[in-house]
């Protein structure tokens, strides 16, 4: 059995649960079982909010895990959760918005500013009035990277249409744009070592 | 992606109930319950479901389990879902929907502590939802789903349940469930139904006149109606179903409902890697509760650990089950947290 | 006219086929007997009895099932409102209605009383006010006097402690929803004749138009609401005479009976 475990964590507006429905429904498109699990505050905006999810080639006992395979943290807070992350698990950091430096030795770290390439992003012509909300975006691509999976446009716009429905669809060009810049940004670092990273 | 669909739990209630063939849903938001109320309200007038002609938004949980059991003395298939505070707030119109024998579907998303409590999952209405909830004696049939699979399948079968004894049926879910999202097999197109409501209050049809009540002034009279109900409790316990998993070598049978029998699958694949003979015993039916199938792992002797999010409740059914035969055992977490397959094998080598 | 038996009250008379024929529990002197009994008149008049559910509030109305022969669901209490949308909901060709009292009503069951008005559900209520709970025994309504004694307001109610009585009429003329807002009398009118008290039919059969207008308004899809002043003498403690002077002396003073709202001109020109 194959299966995958991920917690991303982060704050209000982060579009930290987005993140995880993309995960997942990028797992259920390659024919993947997946459980999605939000956590979050009562707040709609500002709170610490967090989501698991996991992928299997077959079916899934628990939807949340004791141990997590990829912490995707987007917030200084969301590093706490270092310590759940499995030996020599994956810690993607989005380093625009952290400078507590990871403790964990054995894990392997990419850094990515994914808000920063967000933000970026404005003068580019999207019908958004602030980039920053395609942060998560950047990160799901840096994810896809990260793990060595190839960048299927079309897939990556099928993963989004399923998350963006109605009258958010307008969003998906923006999204696939902000996707494709974070998948770059790994893919041309990949093989970094933990000090090249600019995390140490 | 092989037909699944990627659902909430709460989402997959609604689309499970208008498959079921739901006429009328009648909603009061609260947290975290919600998403079954706005999936029926977006789906509301899909040609898709040309039996959902109802869906309307009360004034309060006291209003919304009354407009169900009017629409459901019409014979119509009427649903209302809630969470804990207001659940309790229904038990009135679920107490009277018993005593008039008025089937109905409520859904109970669990969520924290008495009182506001919070919005984190716990399993602290399993005594409510077993022993009746209201007041007057009574039962319902409570169906724990653990997966969004079996919250897009559990409604039919509700509704069929419902109508076949003339009895509101709970679907006990919770926080965790009801925002968990898993990748599902849509249901099989619905067969459709076919039940009896030659009982409901459609007009005097061929003069025949029909009276939902749940007054009976005389002694006599109140005794035989309450004889009656209680042979159809009594007839429900043949309604039993439960699901078990590597227990006829286990030492240990760990017993768990709803999200954190999920949880204790984990655990007993784990621990069975590890050298522990751990099995599981789930209820999927809270009432009846599967009494006599868990009597026979305590007869053998074998050890129960109870594992649930609240402070000892369904512990009392696996210990009146037990009997005394053998050692029951009780683990929970409270206000949002769950415990960990860690914390369940610790537990287990404890108790070896 | 001297009617000496039932049975020739009924053979001069008739009974409607929507009266069961079972004797009723309601206290001698209550008008409760006279509402059911014009309901039953109107709803066999107008041919719908058999297209017709009753829901059954709780009080001294709660028994209607006994005596009104047509489909019933007996609702608890203060919640006849929210019963009757479910059911006109999911089946508008039924005309749905419920009979409550003060205390079911405009107590326990107001907000649903006010929704159902706002959100214009196509039923009926009639309410019997008879300022005071009557089935448990006469403690205090919303409708009870200030300073009028019941068991729970020993020394009179208390203006202070409780506030004023309500007005339901005022209330749901705040609201759009309503096409029939009406107020009657269902008691009949002492008047001094040469012999002694004689009673005028004049309200009670006045009490039948409105009940029968309420139903038409139904069925033009509105929803309409008719308050009926009713006695209680066993409650107030008085004799029937003195409870039928104490409802036109005083009672219809504070609640004057008149057409609050007829958007359907149901009584004439729309109001």
């Amino acid at each position: 059995m194959t299966s995958r475990s991920y917690l991303i964590v982060g704050h209000g507006g982060q579009g930290v649960l987005d993140l995880g429905n993309f995960l997942s429904y990028d797992a259920m498109l390659h024919g993947e079982r997946t459980a999605y699990t939000p956590s979050y505050g009562p707040e709609t905006r500002g709170g610490k909010v967090r989501c698991y999810v996991v992928t299997s080639d077959e079916e899934i006992d628990s939807p949340i895990v004791d141990e997590i395979d990829v912490l995707v943290a987007m917030n200084n807070p969301s590093m706490d959760f270092e310590k759940v992350v499995k030996p020599k698990g994956l810690l993607l950091m989005n380093q625009s918005l952290i400078d507590r430096v990871p403790t964990r030795r054995d894990l392997q770290v990419i850094g990515i500013p994914a808000t920063d390439i967000a933000d970026k992003m404005k003068d580019q012509g999207f019908a958004l009035s602030d980039t920053r909300v395609l942060q998560n975006s950047v990160a799901y691509g840096a994810t896809l990277a990260t793990l060595g999976k190839p960048f299927d446009k079309e897939e990556v716009r099928a993963v989004l249409e399923h998350v963006y429905q109605g009258s958010k669809s307008r969003f998906i060009p923006a999204n696939l744009e902000a996707a494709r810049a974070g998948y770059e940004f790994v893919a041309e670092r990949q093989g970094l070592k933990f000090a090249e990273c600019g995390c140490d | 992606m092989n037909g699944r669909v990627l659902l909430k739990g709460n989402e997959a209630i609604a689309y499970g109930a208008l498959e079921a063939g739901l006429n009328a849903y009648f909603a009061y938001p609260i947290t975290p319950s919600t998403e079954t109320p706005e999936t029926l309200a977006k789906e509301f007038g899909n040609s898709k479901y040309p039996d959902f002609k109802v869906f309307l938004q009360a004034a309060s949980e006291l209003e919304a389990i009354n407009m169900t059991l009017g629409a459901a003395s019409t014979g119509d298939l009427a649903m209302t879902a809630t969470s804990s505070p207001g659940f309790s707030l229904k038990q009135e119109g679920i107490s009277y929907a018993v005593g008039m024998e008025v089937p109905f579907v409520i859904v109970d998303v669990n969520r924290g502590g008495p009182g506001l409590g919070n919005l984190g999952v716990e399993q602290s209405d399993y005594l409510q939802a077993t022993r009746g909830g209201g007041h007057g004696g009574y039962k319902l049939i409570v169906l724990a789903p653990n997966s969004v699979q079996e919250m897009l399948s559990f409604p039919k079968l509700a509704f069929d349940l419902a109508f076949k004894y003339r009895n509101p049926v709970l679907i006990l879910s919770d926080a965790f469930l009801g925002q968990l999202k898993e990748d599902i097999a849509p249901n099989q197109s619905a067969n459709g139904h076919n039940y009896d409501i030659s009982w409901a209050t459609l007009g005097m049809k061929n003069g025949q006149r029909h009276v939902l009540n749940s007054l009976h002034l005389e002694s006599d009279s109140q005794e035989k109606h309450e004889r009656h109900l209680y042979q159809k409790y009594v007839q429900m316990r043949n309604e039993v179903r439960f699901e078990k998993m590597d227990t006829d070598d286990a030492d240990i049978v760990l017993v768990s409902y709803g999200i954190t029998s999920r949880i204790c699958k984990s655990a007993v694949k784990t621990g069975r890697e590890n050298g522990l003979r751990i099995g599981l015993f789930r209820p999927i039916t809270l009432n009846p509760f599967p009494y006599s199938q868990l009597s026979i792992l305590a007869n053998q002797g074998k050890k129960l650990l109870v594992v649930e999010l609240n402070t000892g409740e369904m512990v009392e059914d696996v210990m009146l089950a037990a009997n005394g035969t053998t050692r029951v055992e009780q683990m929970n977490r409270l206000g949002g947290n769950v415990p960990t397959v860690a914390d369940i094998l610790a537990k287990c080598k404890e108790m070896i | 006219m001297m009617l000496q038996s039932v049975d020739e009250y009924e053979t001069k008379l008739g009974v409607p086929e929507g009266w069961t024929r079972t004797p009723t529990h309601y206290c001698p002197g209550c008008e409760h007997g006279i509402l059911t009994r014009l309901i039953a008149t109107v709803i066999e008049g107008m041919g719908i009895r058999e297209k017709t559910v009753m829901v059954d509030s709780v009080g001294c109305s709660v028994l209607a099932y006994e005596y009104l022969n047509c489909d019933h669901i007996q609702a608890p209490h203060g919640r006849a409102p929210a019963v009757m949308a479910g059911v006109k909901r999911t089946h508008p060709e039924l005309t749905v209605f419920t009979v409550q009292g003060d205390g079911d009503a405009l107590a326990i069951g107001l907000l649903g009383t006010i929704y159902a008005a706002i959100r214009a559900e196509p039923v009926t209520v009639f309410l019997y006010n008879n300022s005071i709970y009557g089935m448990t025994g006469g403690q205090m309504a919303p409708t009870t006097a200030v300073g009028q004694v019941t068991t729970t307001t020993p020394y009179g109610r208390d203006l202070q402690k409780t506030g004023n009585p309500i007005d339901i009429m005022k209330i749901l003329s705040q609201t759009e929803g309503p096409s029939y807002l009406r107020r009657g009398i269902l008691a009949p009118e002492p008047v001094e004749a040469k012999h002694g008290m004689m009673y005028q039919a004049k309200n009670v059969l006045q009490a039948k138009k409105i009940i029968e207008n309420a139903f038409k308004v139904q069925q033009k899809g509105g929803y309409s609401f008719v308050e009926f002043l009713g006695t209680c003498n066993v409650n107030w403690k008085m004799t029937v005479e003195e409870s039928k002077h104490f409802l036109y002396d005083q009672v219809a003073k504070r609640y004057p009976p008149g057409i609050f709202r007829d958007k359907l001109g149901i009584e004439g020109s729309p109001k």
